[in-house]
């Protein structure tokens, strides 16, 4: 675990006066499975922003397997390996699930459109190489008797399943979940927590926005804690557990919404 | 210097009636965030009603003013309160767009039903003799004119800042759910600002007509001209809506007393997209940021067409059996009619790849065919190459033309995109009727050959109709190809949502341009058979209305289907064929079809029957059952 997939180095942005991310710095090491917790508005959406570039940071620099990340494109750092989901579930409207997932695969195809036109059998047979692999994602998550219906039809706890699969269909080298757990139930819960360790032990490192603690104990290797822009707090799950900050973190916003 | 004066004074009468339909566009825009086509089309009923009332009846001026503003504003009203309010809570914007579209086709058929193909003339309202202030000669419609773009800009100002129905329709603007929480009846607010616009189009296009020669379809002109003053001034702003209106005015003035009447719609193409890429939100004022607005994002959810497998491909045959047989079966008035319907379909075929799948609403297609057409007929006729050299050469001017257009459109979107495609359009439109030594101009290019290839010659209907079935089948099969993969899908990501497709590492810009560039060739090609089927090309065989036309073809037959712009082009080609009468009704039908579609069939027909079958088949596949499983657990 000596190299690190993803290193934010003092990293802030401000909004209008608002310290949204300041001086952030942590690692991802290759292999992990990362969970970034906080309280609501801590400014873990923002951190990702800044990670796929939706808007750059301030100040400090983001090293993606030591290669900055400044100045590209989102397309170009997905480009790179780097995925990542939204918070709130993004599935295309007007395509199926199986082909929301198959978007994923944009990248790894490598017939062209002239290719697709006509029809040459190479291009015929990575589509059904493709079609297998997306499908053999949704089984994953229990949604292969779904592929065919439309995504948004779906509940919302299905959809974020899909999303996350459309991501790993990628096949990214570090991928970003941003509270992938959010409107899914037990089951659908559960059925992350397999995806999860599954894509973590078939080499891909992943970073995850998480308030669902015992679902974070269940998976993570690593706790990052962010706190009103501020990285209050890491290690690993048994440490965070007892750490009074983070507590405090923790129990100041249950006392508000309470 | 007289000269220049004389000039700038034209240009700001005109100007002046730019900057009262820009105040109507800028209006209706704050309280729904739509951009309303059909606001032209009130100017000129009322302009024409003047006409009828005025001239043919003899009315009295100020009697016949009134009776025309009332007339279109309760007509107005009454086609906003049965179409664009109700639509409204179930559109997103482009669709909203594209209805106000279909408003603006209606309108224009209407007017073609009850008026007539021909220009009409109203006298100035107070006698022909211009009146001389300071040494220069103003003409006395044009005192009328600025007089009353000032008393309406006077009014709306009073109205928005002063009253408490003012208040309430900027509350509308700004939120109009939280509108409709403070007890704002945002439904009537809409209706009554639909009404108001339509009431202040009529006044300008009353007013205007003694400087205009009036004409049934010149409502697209009164849009786009009050649209691209707007988009200069600044969306949001009145001041801007004015300051636009003049500016854009005293320019076309200048270009055109200086230049050309060619080079003056040529800026204002420019100034459009000069203004869209340097400062969208306009030059001079730019008025209060819009919250953004979800409405933006909006898309009905049509349910999800696909055609694989087996029945499909027994479909697919059984649909190209019929069509091979399809010539020995009709006569030859049916059999032209037959070759024209494939012909547009193939630029429909363009067009559903670029809006149907990548969700870019362009209303620039005619210009496309336009340049394909001329270019080809051009070649082939006046310089006598081979047809087939013609229509390769076409497409290439317009892959240039659609690439140098892209460069500025790609970064647009929506209502803008939209918009920035038509007025390219009607710059098209007016060079095919300006260019007269190279386009023969109104009144056509004539002696137009056939299309050949090598020594063939497709001379008769017959051998042209299985041409064009022969091209139909081969572009549908290469881009179900290419749609049904990976190409076709990350279209349909960026139609969705680009954020999140570039988060996918799909290339936005790219496949936009993609999709741009297959829909100007396949327009292209379209227009240069179509010139070559009917030894004959007019700017109205490709102009902007035929844009609107395929649009309607499209939306009636299906998006995002490929096969389904089929049924809506033979439907709004053949019906005037088979049913002789309907021929005069037929803009009118358009336009109607367009607004019915999107109000009520959202699918298309290819898609509600296609809806149909599939229910039968899928019945079971409910999505609520992974609710059930998840919670039986
Ligand atoms: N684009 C933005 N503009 C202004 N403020 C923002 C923006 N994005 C986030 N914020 C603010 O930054 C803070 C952190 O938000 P966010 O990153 O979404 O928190 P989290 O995901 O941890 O709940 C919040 O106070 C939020 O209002
Ligand atoms: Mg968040």
């Amino acid at each position: 675990m000596s190299e690190s997939a993803l290193e934010a180095k003092a990293v802030s942005i401000t909004f209008g006066g608002l310290r949204a991310v300041a001086e952030v710095s942590f690692t991802v090491p290759h292999g992990s499975l990362t969970a970034l917790i906080g309280p609501n508005g801590a400014g873990k959406t923002t951190f990702f922003n800044l990670v796929t570039n939706l808007f750059p940071p301030d100040s400090g620099e983001i090293m993606f397997y030591g290669s900055s990340l400044r100045g590209r494109s989102p397309a170009e750092i997905a480009g790179m390996g780097l995925l990542r989901t939204f918070q709130t579930a993004r599935v295309f409207p007007g395509m199926t699930a199986l082909e929301n997932v198959l978007v994923g695969a944009y990248k790894e195809t490598k017939a062209g459109p002239l290719q697709q036109m006509l029809w040459l059998p190479a291009a015929l047979r990575e589509e059904r190489r493709l079609t297998e692999r997306a499908t053999a994602l949704l089984d994953l998550v229990g949604l292969s008797v779904y592929r065919d219906v439309a995504a948004t039809s779906l509940p919302i706890g299905a959809q974020k399943l899909v999303e996350v699969c459309r991501a790993v269909m990628a096949r990214p080298r570090l991928l970003l979940l941003d509270e992938p757990a959010a409107g899914l139930n037990d089951a659908e819960t559960a059925e992350l927590a397999a995806l999860l360790r599954a894509v973590r032990d078939s080499g891909i490192t992943i970073l995850v926005v998480e308030h669902n603690m015992s679902l974070v104990m269940d998976v993570a290797d690593q706790v990052v804690v962010l706190d009103l822009g501020k990285l209050l707090a890491r290690g690993t799950p048994r440490e965070i557990q007892g750490d009074r900050r983070v507590i405090e973190a923790y129990l100041g916003v249950e006392e508000e919404t309470a | 210097m007289y000269h220049a004066a004389q000039i700038i004074i034209g240009g700001l009468v005109q100007g002046s009636v730019f900057a009262i339909i820009a105040l109507g566009l800028s209006l209706v825009h704050r309280v729904t965030g739509v951009i309303n086509l059909a606001q032209g089309g009130f100017c000129i009923i009322s302009a024409l009603l003047l006409y009828s009332l005025e001239v043919s009846y003899g009315w009295p001026v100020p009697l016949a003013f009134i009776a025309a503003v009332v007339g279109t504003t309760i007509f107005g009203v009454a086609l906003g309160a049965a179409t664009f309010v109700p639509a409204l809570s179930r559109l997103g914007n482009s669709s909203m767009l594209m209805l106000s579209a279909g408003l603006l086709t209606f309108i224009g058929g209407l007017a073609l039903v009850i008026w007539g193909s021909q220009p009409y003339a109203v006298p100035p309202f107070s006698g022909e003799q211009p009146v001389t202030i300071l040494g220069v000669r103003i003409p006395s419609q044009g005192i009328w004119i600025a007089g009353t773009a000032v008393i309406i800009i006077a009014g709306a100002w009073f109205l928005m800042a002063k009253t408490s129905l003012g208040k309430a329709l900027t509350a509308c603007a700004e939120n109009p759910t939280a509108a409709r929480f403070m007890g704002v009846d945002v439904q009537r607010l809409t209706l009554f600002s639909f009404g108001l616009t339509a009431m202040i189009g009529a006044i300008g296009g009353a007013v205007v007509a003694p400087i205009m020669s009036l004409q049934f379809d010149a409502g697209g002109f009164f849009t786009n001209s009050g649209f691209v003053a707007v988009a200069i001034g600044g969306m949001n702003s009145f001041p801007g809506a004015i300051a636009g209106g003049l500016f854009l005015g005293v320019a076309e003035q200048l270009a055109a007393g200086y230049v050309s009447s060619l080079f003056a719609n040529a800026l204002a193409l420019g100034l459009l997209l000069v203004t869209l890429l340097w400062r969208p939100q306009g030059l001079f004022f730019a008025g209060r940021q819009r919250r953004h607005d979800v409405r933006e994002d909006q898309r009905v959810y049509k349910s999800i067409i696909r055609f694989r497998g087996r029945g499909a491909m027994i479909w697919a045959l059984l649909g190209l059996a019929v069509l091979i047989a399809l010539p020995y079966m009709v006569g030859s008035g049916l059999l032209s009619s037959l070759v024209i319907t494939g012909i547009l379909f193939i630029a429909v075929i363009g067009l559903d790849v670029l809006m149907g799948y990548g969700g870019q609403v362009s209303l620039g297609q005619g210009g496309f065919m336009a340049i394909g057409g001329y270019t080809a007929a051009v070649l082939a006729t006046t310089y006598g190459w081979s047809p087939l050299v013609g229509v390769i050469a076409g497409i290439v001017v317009s892959l240039i033309c659609a690439m140098l257009l892209s460069v500025v459109t790609m970064r647009l979107r929506g209502a803008y995109l939209a918009l920035a495609t038509l007025t390219f359009g009607l710059l098209i439109d007016s060079l095919t009727v300006g260019l007269t030594d190279i386009t023969g101009g109104p009144s056509g290019l004539v002696g137009i050959p056939s299309f050949s290839i090598g020594p063939y010659v497709f001379a008769s209907q017959m051998s042209v109709y299985y041409l064009v079935l022969g091209i139909i089948v081969v572009l549908l099969v290469a881009f179900f190809g290419a749609l049904r993969s990976s190409f076709g899908r990350a279209l349909q990501a960026i139609r969705a949502d680009q954020t999140a497709a570039a988060a996918l590492g799909i290339n936005v810009p790219r496949h936009k341009m993609a999709a741009f560039s297959i829909a100007a060739a396949l327009a292209s090609l379209s227009g240069s058979l179509y010139a070559f089927d009917f030894h004959f090309l007019a700017p109205e065989m490709v102009s902007t209305s035929r844009s609107f036309e395929m649009i309607a073809m499209l939306v009636v037959g299906g998006e995002a289907t490929l096969v389904g712009g089929l049924s809506g082009a033979a439907l709004i080609t053949l019906l005037p064929t088979i049913f002789q009468p309907f021929a005069a009704y037929k803009t009118l039908a358009e336009g109607a079809i367009l607004v019915l579609a999107f109000q009520y069939m959202p699918d298309g027909i290819l898609g509600s029957l296609a809806r149909l079958l599939q229910r039968k088949r899928t019945a079971p596949k409910l999505p609520a059952a992974t609710l059930a499983k998840g919670e039986a657990r």
